[in-house]
């Protein structure tokens, strides 16, 4: 597969590049950063984002396996593999990431972010961790954008 | 909402979840640089289209209420801003580059459903040259950005005055 174009200015790169930084320095969980940006990679169907993240999140054992290989079907995996932390904040990547509704495999499926989804993020983030856990969910979107937009192949070198 | 010449009960603004923006200030000032640079050449008319649209879609209330009145402030007609949300169905009112950049907005925006297609890719660089329709698929991600901070941290429509945001 080649891709569409690799066109992009700098200035969008570099720009996505400190929202994304900030944002992740900001949760202050770079396990948890990876989990979250390789689910919305997942919703979103973002191959290159998938293949950077997973390969991020396995070096040095930064997320545990058992966690990508559930992550999928999180809601069915045990409290011993996500804990309410963890799942709070998937559950938020969910709905910040489906926000259209319609017919897309999330609770949110008629849009927005729903009460319940936010407080229970609320409750396990204060509200500085919480600001940049959406920014690191509205990042990643952005990435899965630019790369399925322009078709940029997973392990591609030229983004 | 400013409707003070009538008596008229509206339902209660909802509150603000979360001032985002004060809680992460490097996030936002780098938002701001993102924004800017995205929307370097592109046309500013058909950009407010593609905000709109994205924001129709991602239901984000306070995007719709900023770049509706950018765009009638600019000179947007009522006609079009309305007959967006039915585009398909009255394509007479736009030219054949914004239709293709309306339809690359959705299929970029509801990634959930799959993928953008290639017809639609096609369609849209049979408008616009390499570089260009790169900066489009940048500015179609930045405002789907706007709209997850609006739509998460329910920020409030309504209080917008053109031109506010430069």
């Amino acid at each position: 597969m080649t891709a569409r174009t690799t066109h992009l200015d700098a200035g969008v790169r570099s720009a996505l590049r400190a929202v994304s930084a900030a944002a992740k320095k900001g949760l202050g969980d770079p396990g948890l950063a990876e989990l979250v940006q390789i689910r919305a990679s997942q919703l979103n169907h973002c191959a290159f984002c998938l293949d950077m993240h997973l390969a991020l999140a396995r070096r040095d054992g930064a997320v545990r396996e058992a966690q990508l290989d559930l992550l999928d079907a999180w809601e069915e995996a045990g409290d011993d593999v996500f804990d309410a932390r963890e799942r709070a904040a998937l559950e938020l990547t969910e709905a910040v990431t489906v926000l259209t509704g319609g017919t897309s495999r999330t609770k949110s499926g008629g849009g927005f972010v729903p009460d319940e989804v936010y407080e229970r993020a609320a409750g396990h983030f204060d509200a500085a961790r919480l600001a940049h856990l959406v920014a690191l969910i509205t990042a990643i979107n952005s990435w899965n954008r630019l790369m399925v937009g322009r078709r940029i192949p997973p392990g591609s070198t030229e983004w | 909402m400013t409707t003070a010449e009538t008596n008229t009960e509206y339902a209660a603004e909802l509150p603000v979840r979360l001032e985002w923006a004060r809680h992460a200030p490097e996030v936002y000032k780098a938002m701001i640089r993102l924004d800017s640079a995205a929307k370097k050449g592109l046309d500013a008319k058909l950009y407010e289209l593609v905000k709109i649209r994205a924001s129709q879609l991602n239901h984000c209330a306070f995007c719709l209420d900023m770049h509706t009145k950018d765009a009638l402030a600019a000179g947007e007609s009522v006609e079009r801003i309305i007959q967006l949300g039915a585009w398909e169905e009255s394509r007479h009112f736009y030219t054949e580059k914004e239709l293709a950049a309306i339809e690359l907005t959705e299929a970029v925006t509801v990634l959930t459903d799959g993928f953008v297609p290639d017809e639609v890719y096609e369609r849209a660089a049979k408008q616009f040259e390499e570089a260009e329709l790169a900066q489009l698929i940048a500015a179609i991600t930045v405002i789907n950005a706007w709209n997850r901070f609006g739509v998460t941290c329910r920020m409030t429509p309504g209080h917008y005055t053109p031109g506010q945001h430069g």
